[in-house]
């Protein structure tokens, strides 16, 4: 499943997966935000960007194969209103809306690929976001696995009865199941946490602590996407 | 909105795709900005509401009913001549959980879609936050709250779910426009018949899976009791007005490429229903455009922030009552 390929791409070693992840999460938006203003956006602005989140996938070793062909899950969207852009005779917007949004999730990926999630989470925390959400978060990651084997159980028992074609109760029926199960877990997961000491926060094994690098690698980023933003800005 | 396969069995095993997870690259700067500033710090209130509500850390119950709406994507829902659907399930979490809690849990989901799957944008996720986790959750409750206990109840289970998915896909459709994005009007259209489909097979998903919860696990599903306060009225208003700035939007568009030069100023006018005064002063008070569009936007999303705020404190009035 994707999750799991992303799960151990996040767990290699590189520069990039040993830096913090609150600077990563700057690097990035600083990268989101000098795309998505840079209007309109010519060629050179494309593969300049398209080079940026090449040269992050290779500093994190990441396959670049693997990057584009994930980061192509923005396609089916992108594709519909690229094609309406192109009915309404405006074929330049089909391409900006294609461009953007492609680098755009290759770049969140580098970011995925680098930083496992409950470090991603405690570093969105510290930049505001508030913990009760982050505590959502984290547990909807663990048990996404979890229950979407269930899902699959339910749906082999289902088949091996001859569950074939069914009807929207049938199907209906599968889904309260599913839920009733999932509350049920989730409760018994809560009572098994409070037993153990859980006082409302998942803990790291180690806290997260600016380096150097870490800034050096803030400031390299920021400089970057900035130049970048303004070199193809002056140029347009 | 989901795809369809010749012989479908009863799940799919492929990953969710939903068509109005918006992602970045879509949204003007004004749009995205004016979104994110408002719903992210709205989000933060609910979530404190929602920490408040449920007994003391219940984050993990909110994690895996994100987790069930994951998996239960999977389930396939025939709904007619070979083609089925899969349940989108804001309505079910508000029917089920409450409101506050119903929005931290469909923001969690987004947030890992756009992390994790590449479904929906980063610095689109205010908007799409804003779509989903917010107004499709009001838009879901609403109805539930209002008639859910009375004898028009699968009636209002019905509403609910249609209301939750044509709220959240008429809001998207109106930021995109707004944001410039060229669509004919044969194509939009097309998106008003999909957007109108897809709302009516969540709404009649809705209505089976909440009975089946009905009849296997009674205790979990909330039974509103009917009621009619002033702040339920203003909430509805509020909700009705929402979704006809979508459809203003929507029938105001003669030709796609208008919006091309963004000559036409419909956030200031989606903005005009919710806060008039301020798009009179708007030029005045600011000298830029492009900073005014995005505070205009803000405050007309702001005020629908403090309806979800208030809806939020007199769900928890009645409930504690």
């Amino acid at each position: 499943m994707h999750h799991v390929v992303l799960e151990r791409w996040s767990r290699g070693a590189s520069f990039l997966h040993a830096r913090d992840a609150r600077v990563k999460v700057l690097v990035l938006l600083t990268y989101l935000v000098a795309l998505a203003t840079t209007t309109p956006i010519t060629p050179t602005a494309v593969a300049g960007y398209a080079a940026l989140v090449a040269a992050a996938s290779v500093a994190a070793r990441l396959p670049l194969g693997g990057v584009a062909l994930r980061a192509a899950a923005v396609l089916p969207f992108a594709g519909t209103f690229a094609l309406f852009s192109v009915l309404a005779g405006d074929g330049a917007r089909a391409v900006s809306l294609v461009s953007k949004s492609y680098l755009s999730a290759a770049a969140v990926l580098t970011l995925a690929g680098t930083t496992p999630l409950p470090k991603l989470v405690r570093g969105l925390e510290s930049l505001g976001v508030p913990r009760f959400l982050t505590l959502v978060i984290q547990f909807l990651h663990r048990y996404l696995f979890v229950i979407s084997e269930q899902a699959q159980h339910m749906r082999l028992a289902a088949l091996a009865r001859g569950g074939g074609r069914l009807r929207l109760t049938h199907a209906a029926g599968a889904a309260a199941t599913l839920f009733g199960r999932s509350y049920a877990r989730a409760e018994g997961i809560h009572g098994a946490m409070l037993a153990r000491g859980f006082h409302g926060r998942m803990e790291l094994l180690a806290e997260a602590r600016l380096g150097p690098a870490d800034v050096l690698f803030l400031l390299a980023g920021v400089a970057a996407a900035t130049a970048l933003r303004v070199a193809v800005g002056a140029a347009a | 909105m989901s795809g369809s396969r010749p012989g479908d069995t009863l799940f799919r095993i492929v990953l969710p795709w939903d068509s109005v997870h918006i992602p970045d690259g879509f949204l003007s700067t004004p749009v995205w900005l004016a979104l994110d500033v408002t719903a992210l710090p709205a989000i933060g209130l609910l979530a404190g509401r929602a920490r408040r509500e449920l007994e003391e850390a219940r984050a993990p119950l909110l994690g895996v009913m994100g987790a069930f709406v994951f998996a239960a994507q999977m389930i396939n829902f025939p709904v007619a001549a070979g083609t089925s659907a899969h349940l989108v399930g804001g309505a079910l979490l508000a029917i089920t959980l409450g409101p506050a809690a119903a929005a931290v849990v469909m923001t969690a989901i987004l947030a890992v879609q756009a992390f994790v799957f590449q479904d929906g944008g980063i610095l689109a996720l205010g908007a799409n936050v804003f779509n989903m986790g917010i107004a499709g959750v009001l838009a879901a409750w609403l109805p539930y709250r209002l008639w859910g206990g009375g004898g028009r109840r699968r009636a209002a289970i019905f509403a609910a779910g249609a209301l939750s998915v044509m709220v959240s896909a008429l809001l998207a459709v109106s930021e995109l426009l707004a944001s410039g994005v060229p669509v004919r009007p044969a194509a939009l259209a097309f998106l008003l018949v999909v957007f109108g489909v897809s709302a009516a097979v969540e709404g009649a998903i809705t209505v089976a899976v909440v009975r089946g919860i009905e009849k296997l696990s009674p205790r979990i599903i909330r039974h509103t009791v009917p009621e009619r306060s002033w702040v339920l009225a203003v909430c509805g208003a509020g909700a009705v007005l929402l979704a006809a700035a979508g459809g203003l939007v929507a029938s105001t568009n003669p030709d796609g490429l208008q919006w091309l030069g963004g000559q036409l100023d419909i956030l200031g006018r989606i903005t005009n229903l919710f806060a008039a005064p301020l798009a009179e002063y708007r030029a005045r008070w600011l000298g830029s455009p492009w900073i005014a569009k995005a505070a205009a936007g803000s405050a007309g999303a702001l005020l629908v922030g403090l309806i979800c705020v208030a809806l939020g404190r007199a769900a928890a009035r009645t409930r504690s009552a």
